[in-house]
Formats: structure tokens, C-alpha cells, sequence
């Protein structure tokens, strides 16, 4: 559980991060959310699908890294052997969030650092800084808030992407049996996709709509993506050889 | 002390429903109900479910719902007016009804919803009306709306009916509010005594609700189509709502007429015949099912009970089942018109909930198959401990409902 906690340039002057324990985060995700610009850069490794908040029960887009709860088949000898590392990962240990205090309408966002996140170093001599000497941004800190940027502005297009794809009547469950090599089979459910069936038949109108918007190479990913579910088969399938063969 | 611990005991197995319940032993439902959870999560798409669940609607937002569908997407012209004569045709079917503003307005069906007046069906054609008050007897309901007591107060997530000393109580969860009601003959009781029953089911609250008084005319017409009228409503009939059986046949009905209207006059009579055949055999088949409710009480406090135990008051074609069950369970065999409003299941769920038993001296090879039998007792185990773990309380999911709303998929 990620404990937050606003940052500001006198309590954290001195705090170092480092970002390349950021991936510890995904160590034991089976979904991670991801957000549309990066389709096109997950698809080449990991099947980008839609599922339900679990609290609102509304759609959020995500990266499949797993078959069950708690298993990232990329992790492996603690470290995340994937080829490109969400922007949910990336961002890690900082967060985002409106600042109450702020008047509505106004963009101000305060930053918040997971003071239980392992990149925070202890020993000082590891680590990035957050802040110079004098209280000013380091480059890192900047490029952490460029990140955080893009998340806020990803999460917006998701919401409009979502909204398209409902009202166009694109998403369609995905039911799935798995069977891994050793007989064992998954029913994956609560997963959604492209209706790709759907997406062949939307009216002029609605593909200028698409087209107009950006958002087709992001459908277009989604679709193909879900061939990544065989990779990710032949992952679980060589970890329990590797397990069975330790036994 | 022991005393002390029968009572514990006795307290714990109402809060955790009967455990060896035959409900609770064939299907999860009983657990769900126990503990107060909603029938599917936020997850779950619209109309789908985990478990089975129906809606409470608001009648009056769902009849303007209707009228507005029929008059903008099924194109029909909806007059409201007053029938003030009826005309005849020479072949005595109804020709048009003439109308204080519209004149007459002619057609070549009509259909009664005109509700108790049974203006159609009862008044101008004189269809007797055939009364089951001589088997059910519930007359009179009392009803009153029951604030809760805090804005996030638990939601019941099933109708709660509970036996009286003449009749019973509904006790229905809504979102702002319980409805709740005692139904009762008042041939069993006065209207004073009904009145401290139902107050001491809602409790201090009572005293400051307003109490509305409700008649019940138990029995349908003997004929449901005469000629070219049809009745569907209360025009039709009505019996006491422990099963909803009134909403189930106006939609059983509206649906058959719609599927077999008649394409011409000469094939009317048909249909009607047939018509009438089906529903009349579903009036029964509920009369003998509310029936079968009252029969297997053991409960001696009040007269209701014992007369609604008497031969004379039973239909015979329960009387006939129930010499059947006996010996066996209530099976799908006895129950074979595709036309059954309850299956075989329904009525096994009132012998056993009951405590009724079969007796299966002569064909104990029935119960051979132990397996089988404890393979599915634990299959509906697994079920109970999945939906206890995964389904949140019937208030959370109703406020997540109105915040985001559900999924169409």
C-alpha cells in the first residue's frame, strides 16, 4: 500500500530516488493501467485489453501482464525483462493529485511521493535528488513531473477514447481458455476488446470521427495486441517447466 | 445456563439463516439473502446477474415510461377518455365504444384493462367472475411506508414474508424507504386486531404512518376472451401477491396476445378458445401453488390456520398432487404444459422448505446415488463461500449504481 505524502523542497531537500527500482512497483501486477498514447509501444509486448474498476465498475484500459492475481510473468531474477516500461511503472514513486486548496478551473496539481516506495535511498550515497542545494527542481525531479504531465493528460484521453468506443458499441468480452502446456487451462474473464466486427461496419461518419481524432493506431493496437496473449502462454508455460524441473 | 446457550444457538442460526435449510442446501441464494448482499457487483453488466434478482419498479414512472414507447417508437394513437357506451355488432362482438370526448371509436379487437370495473369482459359481456376466496382466503391488505432509520441503513436484498396469525407480511426493501404490509382475512380478524399485528412487526414507528386500507378480490373471470374482447389486468382477475403472479400474467398475456393475434375474424374464436384454455390453467396452477403455502403450516393459533388446512378447502388438483408427493418429490412431470408460471423446483422449495417429507420406503434406490447427491450439496458450497466473498451489501451496490452506473457489457 503506497503511503503518500506531499512533497515539498524543505522536508524532502535532501531525499534521493532511484528510478531504476521504479519497476519494483510491477513486481507482482497482473494488469497495469495504461493509457492510449502508449498502445503503440506496449503492443509489441504485452496485450493491452479493457477491464472494470472493481470499485466503480467502470471500463480502464490495461496491460496484461499475467494470468492471475499478483503474477508479472516479465518479472523474473527481480527485474522487469520487458522492452518498454509503462508509464504507470515510470512514474513511480510519485504521484498526482488535485490540490484541495487550489480554486476549481485552476490546473495547479500537487505531487505526492510514496514515502514506503523501495527507491527511496536511505543511504545517501545512491540515488537522484529531488532538489538542488538552494531548493530548485533537478533535472530528474523535472522529467518525473513531465511524466506525471502525461499521465494526467493520458488519463483524459482515455475517458474520451472510452466514451467513443461505447457509444460506437466497440468493446466486446473477451472470453478466453487457456490451456498451458501442462494440460492446466484458465477461463480468463471480466477481460474486454475491440469488436472488431463492429469496428468493419461503423459508418463513414463515425470512421472520420475515429480517423479525425488520433484514435485509430491506438484501436488498431488494442487488436492486435491480443496476439501477445500466446507470448505471454509461452512465458507461463517455460516459469512452470523452470519450477517443475527445480522440484 | 444450557438454557442461555440454546438461545445463543438459536440466535446464531437466524442470523446465518437455517444452515441445513433444503434452500440453503441446493442453492446459494438463501446465504445471500441471509447476510443482506446484493445480487451482482458494479463489475457485472446491466441485466446480467451473479444471482438471481428482479426490479421493484415505480408504477406510475413505468406506465408514463410505456406510454411514452408506444406512442413514439410502436407509432400508437393513445386516446384517454371515458367509455360511456359499448355497441354491439350484429354478430355480438363489440363494434366500437363510444367515448365522452372522441366519439365512437371502432376496432376489430378490444382489449379490457379497464382494471376492477372490468368494464368490457365483466359489465357488457357478463362474464362471471369466479371467486377462490373459498380456498384463499386473504381479503384485506394494510399497507404503510416505513422510513429507515438512517440515510445507509442496510437494504434487505429479498421480499420478506412472514406468517401471521391470519395472514402474512411483506416487508419489501426499497431504496428511500420499506414498503410494508399485512395482508389478512377478515373472516380471521378484525381490522383493529390487523392493524396491532402489523404495528408490532414495524415497531415504534408505527404510530406515525399513514396506514392505507387495500381490498382483495381473490378469483379471475371464467372466460378471459369473449367474442372479440380480451381482459389482461385486473380486469382479468387477481389473487393475494405472495408470488407477483398478478405482473406475471398481464406480461403472460400481453405476451400471447401479441405473439397470436388473430390474422382475420374468421380465426378469432380459435385463438380466444385457446386463449382461455392457457390462462385459465395458469390461474389454477397459481391458485393451487398460493395454496400449497397455507396447507403444510402446523400453526394452530388462529382459525385461518387450521381452515386453510381443511379438505374442503383445498382444490382437488393439489389434493391429487399432494397424494403424489407422498412418495416422491415434485418433478417436472407434473408440471408438462409449456405453459407453467412455476416449475417443479418452486413447489419443492415450499414442501422442504416446510419441513414436508416424502417418504421413500418403496423406491429407496432413489436415494442411492450418495456421490452424486454430495457432489452437488458441495458444488453449491463452493457457490455460497464464492458469492459470501465476492458480492458487496445491497445498500453499497444501489450507491455505486447511482453514482457510475452499469456497464452495458
Amino acid at each position: 500500500m503506497a503511503s503518500l505524502v506531499a512533497i515539498n523542497n524543505k522536508t524532502h531537500l535532501h531525499l534521493k530516488v532511484s528510478p531504476e527500482k521504479a519497476q519494483w512497483h510491477g513486481s507482482a501486477l497482473h494488469l497495469i493501467p495504461v493509457v492510449a498514447s502508449e498502445f503503440i509501444n506496449l503492443a509489441v509486448q504485452y496485450p493491452v485489453v479493457l477491464t472494470k474498476n472493481g470499485d466503480t465498475g467502470q471500463f480502464v484500459f490495461a496491460a496484461m501482464l499475467g494470468f492471475e492475481t499478483g503474477e508479472n510473468l516479465f518479472w523474473q531474477n527481480d527485474q522487469w525483462q520487458g522492452l518498454y516500461l509503462p508509464l504507470h511503472i515510470r512514474r513511480q514513486p510519485f504521484f498526482v493529485s488535485t490540490n484541495d486548496d487550489e480554486q476549481q478551473g485552476n490546473d495547479e496539481y500537487a505531487v505526492f511521493i510514496d514515502s514506503k516506495s523501495p527507491t527511496i535511498e536511505a543511504n545517501s550515497s545512491k540515488g537522484e535528488r529531488l532538489f538542488n542545494s538552494e531548493g530548485i527542481d533537478t533535472e530528474y525531479f523535472q522529467q518525473a513531473k513531465a511524466c506525471l504531465a502525461q499521465l494526467i493528460i493520458g488519463e483524459k484521453e482515455n475517458q474520451t477514447l472510452l466514451a467513443i468506443l461505447q457509444e460506437m458499441e466497440l468493446i466486446q468480452a473477451l472470453s478466453l481458455e487457456v490451456t498451458f502446456a501442462d494440460q492446466h487451462s484458465t477461463n480468463l474473464s471480466g477481460l474486454y476488446t475491440i469488436d472488431e466486427e463492429k469496428l468493419a461496419q461503423v459508418s463513414d461518419e463515425q470512421i472520420v470521427k475515429l480517423h479525425k481524432g488520433g484514435w485509430l493506431p491506438a484501436i488498431y493496437s488494442m487488436s492486435s495486441s491480443l496476439g501477445q496473449i500466446h507470448a505471454l502462454i509461452d512465458l507461463k508455460n517455460k516459469k512452470k517447466k523452470h519450477h517443475n524441473e527445480q522440484i | 445456563m444450557e438454557r442461555n446457550k440454546l438461545a445463543k444457538n438459536n440466535q446464531a442460526k437466524q442470523e446465518n439463516g437455517n444452515a441445513h435449510s433444503f434452500s440453503n442446501e441446493v442453492c446459494f441464494q438463501e446465504a445471500i439473502c441471509e447476510k443482506g448482499l446484493a445480487p451482482k457487483t458494479i463489475r457485472t453488466a446491466e441485466f446480467a446477474d451473479i444471482a438471481n434478482y428482479a426490479y421493484h419498479l415505480d408504477s406510475g414512472k413505468f406506465a408514463v415510461f410505456l406510454q411514452k414507447h408506444c406512442q413514439e417508437k410502436l407509432g400508437i394513437n393513445h386516446i384517454i377518455d371515458d367509455v360511456i357506451q359499448v355497441n354491439s355488432a350484429d354478430n355480438d362482438d363489440i363494434a366500437s365504444v363510444s367515448t365522452k370526448e372522441h366519439g365512437d371509436i371502432c376496432g376489430e379487437i378490444f382489449v379490457d384493462c379497464t382494471g376492477f370495473s372490468s368494464l368490457l369482459i365483466g359489465k357488457h359481456y357478463g362474464v362471471p367472475f369466479k371467486s377462490c376466496s373459498d380456498i384463499l382466503f386473504i381479503d384485506t391488505a394494510l399497507a404503510v411506508q416505513v422510513p429507515y432509520d438512517e440515510e445507509d441503513s442496510a437494504i434487505a436484498s429479498h421480499t420478506i414474508s412472514t406468517g401471521q396469525e391470519a395472514g402474512w407480511i411483506w416487508d419489501i426493501g426499497l431504496q428511500h424507504r420499506r414498503g410494508v404490509g399485512y395482508v389478512y382475512s377478515s373472516k380471521h380478524s378484525s381490522e383493529e386486531q390487523a392493524r396491532a399485528v402489523l404495528a408490532g412487526y414495524v415497531g415504534d414507528k408505527f404510530s406515525g404512518l399513514k396506514v392505507r386500507k387495500i381490498p382483495i378480490i381473490s378469483g379471475h373471470r371464467e372466460k378471459l376472451w369473449q367474442n372479440n374482447c380480451l381482459a389482461i389486468g385486473l380486469s382479468a382477475g387477481f389473487l393475494e401477491p405472495l408470488e407477483a403472479s398478478a405482473l406475471v400474467m398481464v406480461e403472460l398475456a400481453a405476451q400471447m396476445l401479441s405473439e397470436q393475434l388473430p390474422q382475420s375474424r374468421d380465426v378469432m374464436d380459435v385463438v380466444a378458445n385457446r386463449f382461455n384454455e392457457i390462462a385459465l390453467y395458469r390461474w389454477e396452477r397459481i391458485i393451487d401453488f398460493l395454496k400449497l403455502h397455507y396447507i403444510l403450516s402446523k400453526r394452530d393459533d388462529n382459525a385461518f390456520w387450521r381452515d386453510n388446512r381443511d379438505s374442503k378447502s383445498i382444490p382437488q388438483s393439489l389434493k391429487d398432487l399432494m397424494k403424489l408427493w407422498q412418495y416422491r418429490s415434485p418433478a417436472d412431470h407434473d408440471f408438462t404444459s409449456n405453459n407453467e408460471v412455476f416449475p417443479a423446483a418452486s413447489y419443492q422449495y415450499i414442501l422442504y422448505g416446510m419441513g414436508f417429507e416424502s417418504d421413500y420406503r418403496h423406491t429407496p434406490y432413489v436415494l442411492d446415488d450418495k456421490t452424486l447427491a454430495q457432489q452437488h450439496f458441495s458444488q453449491n458450497q463452493k457457490l455460497t463461500e464464492k458469492a459470501l466473498a465476492s458480492l458487496p451489501s445491497n445498500r453499497e451496490l444501489l450507491n455505486k449504481i447511482k453514482a457510475y452506473g452499469l456497464n452495458r457489457l
